[in-house]
């Protein structure tokens, strides 16, 4: 039982890095590419800070910080510089890989003997520390992002996601909304890889490769498995994709498959989630679902 | 809050009655039966020769042992395909089994294994330096629940091999990959040991084997000799390497065995699946209870062969003395 707890704590964590790409990747329409470069930059940033004797949680508050600063040079780049966005992102992520080298001075830092943020779960069963760490976290950061959506700012942001020309003939500045959805987004990843490095007990540069496969994954089993939501739902139902998306993990090891292909099932895991709502359209599968389950519709 | 949220909210209070009776259920039972095969994890970053072979040389060792997989002993292996979010995953799973012992092959696998695993033996497979890594408290005495088996390059040998076969050399070069620390922590061991015996050493470095062809071109031309420590990421571009260093006609000494094979000069190398061995025999003995971790030293395998690539040598005119070609006949291996 306890690594499906396991499975829980660390689909929580990893829903704070599916919430942060949502923001670009559902809101703004964008592929943002920079999240490869931030997630280690966030690791890093909070290892090395822990490590020169900050407290944990000014460290994780200070990796959000420094993954804004990447998110901010990808939005800079895209409005100002007038680079396309999946360009920029690559730019800003494929120059991460050096500063996080910086940052740590190393390829690998490890936590051996530092404090960590799950250190304030002490005694409890196995793994419910980083359930717990994982599920306050990602409370606070879904209710200040539905928060934010609801105010003025929050709808004009959604508004230049939605049509960027119609947005901007209302006098919204979608430059603006444009940089400060990629500067969240990116602290929010960075936040997010800060955590997993303190589960795990170490920041490594090459942390980043595959995070938004995993990501997106959790966005679209969310919307595969719970259809349509209003936009708060949707943001609480990207935690659900993550925590289903480590359970789909956990199958895949159970039952056994040769470990050389575990890339290749989990790639056409994603693959058959993401084409599912094209199936379903064509085959009406929904309506012959639910006929089949409910009487009255 | 519509129709359509039902199966949202289904799934939330589900995902909160499963925690709520996971948190008393753990709390009562700790403790379940223990199987009666005892079960060992492997954990490997990934695929690549030298690790590969550390894995088979681990099987063997442990069937020397007298474990046999499937038969007395249970074998879970996972690689993690150099994803590293995979590594938690691998790891919870072997804690969950109740993994009696589990051994991490690379440094971010043996890190991870640590982070899931306080109660049960770990053991290192490969770990370059498992001080620095964050593993053990100290080489001598780990301490803790980890020990294992560490690769020290045969650096002196080494060197005193490039010494002797290119007598002439003014500088030497040497590329390592900046990202991965067990390179970047040989990189600085040899380069003490140049100072120490007044070579003039020349660094190159790498992020990814996309910049190997480059950095090699910029090195070939104000470098003698290039030397390769063992470093995972240009021991799979090493062929791009040779090619540029050959057609400077500038030789290539590489720290490990595959990659004189893959045209390399010569070498002094640690024989990768002779440390799988040693890491199997090892496991086999915290096993049975006849060693425990925490006072059992960071073995250093320095076993080293001499391995001779005769064509590579013959193609840049490199003499090599009837002394030498007989030791790695004997001794090592010669490749032709």
């Amino acid at each position: 039982m306890s690594i499906l707890v396991s499975a829980i704590g660390q689909g929580l964590t990893w829903g704070i890095v599916g919430i942060g790409l949502f923001l670009t990747f559902r809101i703004l329409d964008f592929p943002d590419m920079t999240v490869e470069g931030t997630f280690p930059m966030g690791a890093a940033t909070a290892v090395a800070a822990i490590y020169h004797g900050f407290s944990p949680l000014a460290a994780t508050l200070l990796a959000f910080c420094v993954g804004m600063l990447a998110g901010l040079v990808t939005g800079l780049l895209y409005t100002k510089g007038k680079i396309p966005v999946l360009l920029a992102g690559i730019l800003t992520m494929t120059a991460a890989y050096s500063i996080n080298l910086r940052i740590m001075g190393r390829a690998n830092l490890s936590l051996y003997g530092k404090s960590s943020l799950l250190d304030l779960f002490k005694g409890l069963p196995p793994y419910f520390n980083s359930v717990f760490l994982g599920m306050i976290v990602i409370i606070i950061v879904t209710a200040l992002i539905i928060y934010f959506l609801q105010t003025n700012l929050g709808q004009a942001f959604i508004a230049t996601g939605d049509n960027s020309n119609m947005a901007k003939s209302l006098g919204i500045s979608t430059d603006t909304m444009q940089i400060m959805g990629l500067s969240v987004s990116n602290g929010m990843i960075a936040l997010g890889g800060a955590l997993v490095a303190q589960e795990n007990g170490f920041a490594d540069v090459n942390m980043g490769i595959g995070i938004i496969v995993v990501a997106l994954a959790s966005i679209i089993i969310g919307e595969v498995v719970f259809g349509e939501l209003t936009m708060n739902e949707r943001l609480i139902a990207v935690t659900i994709g993550s925590i289903l998306y480590r359970f789909v993990i956990l199958i895949v090891l159970q039952l056994g498959f040769n470990a050389n292909d575990l890339n290749l099932i989990s790639a056409i895991i994603l693959a058959i989630c993401m084409m599912f709502p094209a199936f379903e359209k064509r085959f009406q599968l929904k309506r012959s679902l639910s006929r089949g389950i409910s009487k009255h519709e | 809050m519509t129709k359509r949220s039902y199966p949202l909210i289904t799934a939330i209070i589900i995902l909160f009655a499963f925690l709520g009776y996971a948190f008393f259920a753990e709390k009562s039972d700790q403790n379940s039966a223990e199987p009666k095969t005892p079960t060992v994890g492997i954990l490997q970053l990934m695929s690549h020769p030298a690790l590969d072979a550390i894995h088979q040389g681990i099987i063997a060792g442990l069937k020397e042992e007298g474990y046999i997989p499937g038969k007395n002993i249970n074998i879970d292996f996972q690689n993690a395909q150099n994803d590293q979010s995979n590594l938690k995953t691998m790891s919870s799973k072997f804690a969950n089994e109740n993994a009696d012992l589990s051994i991490g092959i690379a440094t971010p696998a043996a890190q991870a294994l640590a982070n899931s695993i306080s109660d049960r033996p770990i053991i290192l497979g490969d770990i370059t330096d498992p001080k620095g890594a964050g593993l053990v408290k100290s080489n001598d005495r780990p301490g803790g629940n980890i020990t294992g088996v560490s690769d020290k390059a045969p650096f002196k040998l080494q060197l005193g091999l490039i010494k002797r076969l290119m007598p002439n050399m003014k500088t030497l070069g040497i590329i390592y990959t900046s990202s991965d620390d067990s390179a970047v922590a040989q990189y600085k061991m040899f380069k003490a040991l140049c100072k120490q015996e007044h070579v003039k050493l020349k660094a190159y470095s790498i992020t990814n084997t996309n910049d190997l062809n480059q950095v090699a071109q910029q090195a070939v031309n104000s470098v003698d000799a290039i030397y390769v420590p063992t470093d995972n990421t240009i021991a799979g571009a090493i062929s791009t390497l040779v090619g540029a260093a050959n057609q400077a006609g500038v030789p290539i000494f590489p720290g490990v065995d595959t990659m004189v094979k893959a045209g390399g000069v010569a070498t002094y190398a640690i024989d990768q699946f002779q440390l799988g061995v040693a890491t199997g025999k090892m496991s086999a003995e915290i096993l049975e209870g006849k060693k425990k971790p925490a006072t059992t030293p960071i073995k250093y395998f320095t076993k080293s062969k001499l391995i001779i690539n005769e064509r590579a040598a013959k193609k840049l005119n490199i003499h090599i003395p009837a002394s030498l070609m007989k030791e790695a006949q004997t001794k090592g291996e010669i490749v032709k």
